[in-house]
């Protein structure tokens, strides 16, 4: 299901240039402008970490950097607030180790 | 050490105009803001405002940043605006720290500091409700109106607040089904003109209804709603299954009040306005000598109301901090004027109430 949306009554997405980026080995294409988990929802990447203790599945839920649900490795950075971080080229992204990534 | 007359933390609808005014008085200003991009939740709002044209009624949200922050441009290197800056704390001798871009640490010295964090969604508890595709409804007006990604192919919104009401029609806009909105309220809370918008196009809005389950294995595959009875509790008998990728929560929302809260100011817990809120006098000075708060962060309102509070807190801020604005008065009349203006109707009654809640309790 292609998530993007491609006509919109107000809004005008225009056709912003592609960002590569590598999302848990796999290589994506996102958008210039998109925070790293909007370039993963629009490649169908919902589950974003498991939980450290029972490892239920992590998506995002404020899109504000406020509730950390959405926090992931990036670039070898552990607990990156994907929401609120701006997707770039050849970034590395990574599902949070379960809990037990180095902090 | 970066030392400045006035510091405003959070470039939203409040942030900015706090900015504008503390410039206008001749203060220097920087202000952080811990995303990417400024204009906090306004970037996401595709809706004309209402209000008065000095609030920008029928302008939509999306394009006011943009106004305010050409007017900010005007300042010049007196005001600076960081992005991608997350403020860690406020000390009691007023140093503010920061760390920006995820790997440089800030030291801010300012004379007077603005608070104006804004809000966050609430959560609902309930079986399964931490399932990847649930989501805050504001969270996905970002991912489809700045993003332009669509959340899902079927969304069963709770809330039916003015912001379920609109973020439910904007799914509409975005070419996303919504089976429902759900709310536990007898009654609709959002704008009727919101609600009609969504009936005319045949979404059902079910009142004294909430979402008991959620089911799904890695992510959202259905929920479970019922009806609930007149103390809010499911009616045995009543429950059914509803597909689903995506329910919206929209629940109402909360203050961001802990950098406040860790320079030591006294809150207090005032449900009219969201919850916890910094107590703050007329000049909205929170109990710790200069530092001010306005905006969603002391009182759940709307951004028009937001933009006002913050032109006031920009004055009084930039006054502590040594900078009287040469209108001071007549700006500081006017927009205590808006405000009563905007607080006039029928829903600004439970806002004024709770400032008066706030206020006198102690």
């Amino acid at each position: 299901m292609d998530l993007r949306i491609a006509q919109h009554p107000i809004l005008d997405f225009g056709e912003p240039t592609a960002i590569r980026f590598n999302f848990d080995g796999r290589e994506l294409v996102g958008r210039e402008g998109d925070s790293i988990a909007a370039a993963l929802h629009a490649n169908g990447v919902m589950v974003l970490a498991h939980s450290s203790e029972l490892d239920r599945p992590r998506g995002f839920y404020c899109a504000i950097g406020n509730c950390s649900s959405c926090m992931m490795e990036v670039d070898g950075v552990p607990n990156v607030k994907t929401c609120v971080t701006l997707l770039k080229e050849g970034m590395r992204v990574r599902s949070q180790l379960r809990g037990r990534g180095a902090l | 050490m970066i030392s400045c007359d006035v510091l405003v933390i959070g470039a939203g609808p409040a942030g900015l105009c706090a900015a504008i005014s503390a410039a206008e008085a001749g203060a220097s200003v920087v202000i952080l803001e811990r995303s990417f991009r400024p204009g906090g939740q306004l970037v996401k709002q595709t809706h004309m405002f209402f209000g008065s044209e000095r609030q920008y009624a029928s302008v939509r949200g999306i394009d006011i940043p943009e106004k305010l922050l050409s007017q900010l441009e005007s300042f010049g290197s007196k005001v600076k605006l960081l992005c991608s800056c997350t403020v860690c704390g406020i000390y009691e001798d007023g140093v503010v720290t920061a760390l920006l871009n995820g790997t440089e640490y800030l030291k801010l010295k300012p004379r007077a500091t603005v608070v104006a964090t804004g809000a966050a969604e609430r959560a609902l508890a309930f079986s399964g409700c931490d399932l990847p595709g649930i989501y805050g409804a504001g969270a996905v007006q970002t991912l489809m109106n700045v993003h332009g990604v669509r959340p899902g192919r079927r969304v069963v919104m709770v809330g039916a607040g003015n912001i379920g009401l609109i973020v439910s029609y904007q799914l509409l806009q975005a070419g996303v089904e919504v089976a429902c909105v759900l709310d536990a309220a007898p009654r609709i809370g959002g704008y009727l003109v919101h609600a009609a918008k969504l009936r005319r196009m045949g979404v059902p809005i079910l009142t004294s209804h909430s979402v008991t389950r959620a089911f799904g294995h890695e992510s959202l595959e259905a929920v479970e709603v019922a009806e609930l009875d007149a103390k809010f509790a499911p009616i045995a008998g009543t429950e059914r299954r509803i597909d689903c990728d995506v329910c919206c929560i929209s629940v109402g929302l909360t203050p961001l009040t802990e950098l406040l809260s860790m320079a030591g100011a006294a809150l207090r817990y005032i449900p009219r306005l969201g919850g916890f809120v910094a107590k703050r006098d007329e000049r909205y000075e929170t109990t710790v000598k200069s530092v001010f708060t306005a905006g969603d962060a002391s009182c759940i309102e709307e951004a028009s109301a937001a933009m006002v509070e913050g032109r006031l807190a920009g004055l009084f801020a930039a006054e502590t901090a040594g900078f009287c604005h040469e209108n001071y008065s007549e700006l500081k009349a006017d927009c205590e004027n808006q405000l009563a203006l905007l607080r006039g109707g029928d829903t600004g009654k439970h806002i004024v109430a709770g400032l008066q809640d706030l206020a006198k309790e102690d």
